[in-house]
């Protein structure tokens, strides 16, 4: 039975999504999970993998259209089937369909046993592909029997980056890339109509740094990634949000919807601009998983390939800027979340502590609030359990 | 001040040179096996130690390996620090309870109350015409025992380094010698210098494929780096010096950087040496690797006597380059 291809909801007030290019064309092959196409919402551009395998056809929407979430695109079919004619009942996502799908599979497979197959590939090279985001499907390998070599992809990536690489026109002015103009309509949007305030709080870090020591290396052998500073935070005050649903909550317009999962969005710098990705559920995860999520994540959005998955759902966001020497700075809410959390470096500073100067290391957070959703007090008292949690980081993520 | 001349010395030199300042420096050192006083060995490795240190310490056994390396276990455990010389490698096979069971068990099953500081000194190669039963290299052996140290010297400053640190090792160490390398010079300084065990050594630096190598095939790879370096090819020549303990970091760190390798060991390539450090490769490197890694040895045959076909068991400077252009994909 054929499988249609929908436009995705990647937020929850998400509305329509435009189609900037088809990875595949009409008549292809494709396999589940493949890149099939790319899309841009109000927040970034993804690329939409093929939910099942067929044969791509009925394509309704051309590059450039913007289409309402929800509304089928495109078909995969079996070789010889029809495209459903437009109202017909589509398969629907869930187990039901995958039932359905899988002698679709099995013959596919007998039919074209080469498709999906792929080429031979060398680790190193399939690791810089995934990197890159090349489609080894189009790479011709240089290998004694055709094997795709690193140096194969390495040609590729610089032939690429050569043109990418002169963004700038002789009167100083820099085309935007499209992260870059989506960052640019979404904070003026996020600036001008949402009504932010401020709360500072200065923290000592003595503990959040002993813990941090303490748990790499444990971490790094039980997960094989080393977790850095920010992931600390990102377990720390997703389980203080756990106690502040309203610090966890979304304005819709009208109201304040409460969110039932804590879904941390870290912001991460990359090429131009920046995107926030998503650790959901960050509250029940401990440190390794974390980390292992926030690294797969990084990965992808250096690499320009961030998943829908990636960006989608957030409800809080932690940008951290320690690593850029910063002691303090306030950040843009990203709507429709209610707050966002500016975390500065961590510096030795002189403070009293039992009424004598010492010299700890501090940190100064920075709160901003969407005061239609929150408030003052509310805001303090969240920021006291951060604080809290920051005082006892081993407590608070047992 | 004019620059000391370098002093060379050959692989055999360098060994002797060993034992006799170990044996000057602590009179518990001592040295047993198959015509090792007056004859020296039939390597003349040891010519002229009987004579300086006589005979209750530069000992001539009958023909019993079994016996002689058992006699050695228990003068060890007694605090004396015997050095067995097992004429030729294939020969460990009649020491191997003594060897396995009891002194790489000793320290262990004493809870540490007992030690085995003896060397055993041993040969391994082939090339010598001296057909099956006496051309093996049976290091793999003992590399795969707990308990057991196990060095490949490839040159006669790491021989006498590697020996020094060896006979003052507290536990067993077996000292793999290869036949042909005997006559090998080299530089050795005069001053007193020890190489610790478990420490790689990156013999040439290169960029594009790494070539590990130990014992004999050192030599080979270091020939075949210059054949492929008329290639265009730069090769690393990456010798461990010690199977174990194995310097894992900088096997894999080389082949991080080059992403190829080739590993080169004069033993059987099944279940061998270079299988071993293969494997891993495979696991440290995986992600950096752009071919599959190749083990290099002696063909899985028994060595033949006939001077053509043994040597047709043994890699070689071109079959090694050949290999290695293979793998950089510039046949």
């Amino acid at each position: 039975m054929a499988i249609s291809v929908v436009m995705p909801a990647l937020e929850l007030m998400q509305e329509t999504g435009k189609v900037l290019a088809w990875r595949k064309k009409e008549g292809e092959q494709v396999v589940k999970g493949e890149p099939l196409l790319e899309i841009e919402t109000d927040k970034a551009v993804v690329e939409v993998e093929a939910p099942g395998e067929g044969i791509l056809a009925g394509i309704t929407a051309p590059e450039g259209a913007v289409i309402p979430v929800g509304q089928t695109i495109a078909w995969l079919v079996l070789p010889g089937e029809a495209v459903p004619a437009a109202g017909a009942p589509a398969a629907v996502p869930g187990p039901a369909r995958a039932e359905a799908a899988r002698p679709a599979v099995a013959a596919a497979e007998s039919s074209a046993p080469a498709a999906g197959g792929g080429a031979r590939i060398s680790p190193k090279a399939r690791r810089m592909a995934r990197e890159h985001g090349i489609d080894i499907a189009q790479v011709r390998g240089s290998g004694a029997d055709g094997e795709i070599l690193a140096s194969d992809i390495q040609a590729l990536v610089d032939a690429k980056g050569a043109p990418a690489a002169a963004p700038v026109a002789a009167g100083g002015t820099e085309a935007l890339g499209i992260i870059g103009r989506l960052m640019a309509e979404r904070t003026t949007q996020s600036w001008t109509s949402v009504p932010h305030f401020f709360v500072v709080r200065e923290v000592d870090a003595g503990a959040l740094v002993d813990a941090h020591k303490k748990l790499r290396e444990s971490v790094e052998k039980a997960r094989g990634v080393k977790p850095t500073q920010t992931d600390m935070l990102v377990a720390l005050v997703a389980r203080a949000l756990a106690k502040h649903p309203r610090m966890n909550a979304s304005w819709t317009g009208a109201a304040i919807r409460l969110n039932p999962d804590v879904n941390m969005a870290v912001a991460m710098a990359v090429n131009d601009g920046v995107v926030a990705a998503v650790i959901p559920k960050a509250d029940s995860l401990d440190l390794g998983e974390i980390a292992v999520q926030r690294r797969d994540l990084t990965e992808r959005a250096r690499a320009g390939r961030s998943r829908p998955a990636d960006i989608a759902g957030g409800t809080f966001t932690i940008s951290n800027l320690g690593m850029f020497n910063v002691d303090s700075f306030t950040a843009i809410i990203n709507p429709p979340q209610a707050a966002i959390l500016a975390v500065g470096r961590i510096a030795d500073r002189v403070v009293p502590v039992d009424g004598k100067p010492a010299i700890r290391p501090m940190m100064t957070l920075t709160l901003s609030s969407d005061h239609r959703v929150v408030d003052g007090a509310r805001a303090a008292a969240f920021m006291n359990d951060v604080v809290e949690a920051l005082r006892e980081p081993e407590k608070w993520l047992r | 001040m004019p620059e000391a001349a370098v002093r060379e010395l050959t692989f055999a030199q360098a060994i002797k040179e060993a034992l006799a300042e170990e044996m000057r420096r602590d009179p518990k050192v001592c040295i047993l096996g198959e015509d090792v006083a007056e004859a020296g060995t039939p390597f003349k490795v040891l010519s002229g130690l009987v004579e300086e240190f006589g005979t209750e310490r530069v000992i001539d056994t009958p023909i019993s390996e079994a016996g002689f390396t058992g006699l050695a276990v228990g003068a060890a455990m007694t605090g004396v620090r015997p050095v067995v010389d097992i004429m030729f490698g294939d020969f460990i096979t009649l020491t191997m309870d003594q060897m396995v069971n009891q002194a790489a068990k000793v320290h262990y099953m004493s809870g540490g109350t007992w030690k085995v500081p003896m060397v055993m000194r041993t040969t391994l190669g082939a090339a010598r015409r001296s057909a099956a039963q006496h051309s093996q290299s049976l290091h793999a052996w003992f590399s795969h025992v707990p308990g057991l140290k196990v060095v490949l010297p490839s040159t006669p400053y790491d021989a006498k380094g590697l020996l020094k640190t060896a006979i003052r090792d507290e536990n067993p160490v077996v000292f793999f010698e290869d036949k042909m390398m005997y006559k090998l010079k080299g530089p050795v300084p005069a001053e007193e210098y020890t190489i610790p065990l478990g420490l790689a050594d990156v013999k040439r630096v290169g960029r594009d494929i790494t070539l590990v190598a130990t014992s004999s095939m050192v030599q080979v790879a270091l020939g075949a780096a210059k054949l492929l370096e008329e290639a265009g090819i730069s090769a690393e020549v990456v010798d461990p010096r010690t199977t174990w303990p194995l310097d894992e970091k900088t096997i894999v760190e080389s082949v991080k950087k080059t992403s190829r390798a080739i590993v080169m060991d004069e033993g059987y390539g099944r279940y061998g040496v270079a299988a071993e450090i293969a494997a891993v490769i495979a696991e440290g490197a995986f992600y950096q690797l752009d071919g599959p890694v190749k083990r290099m040895g002696a063909m899985h045959v028994p060595i033949p006597f006939s001077p053509p076909l043994e040597d047709a068991t043994l890699p070689t400077d071109r079959t090694v380059f050949e290999a290695a252009r293979a793998l950089c994909s510039r046949s």
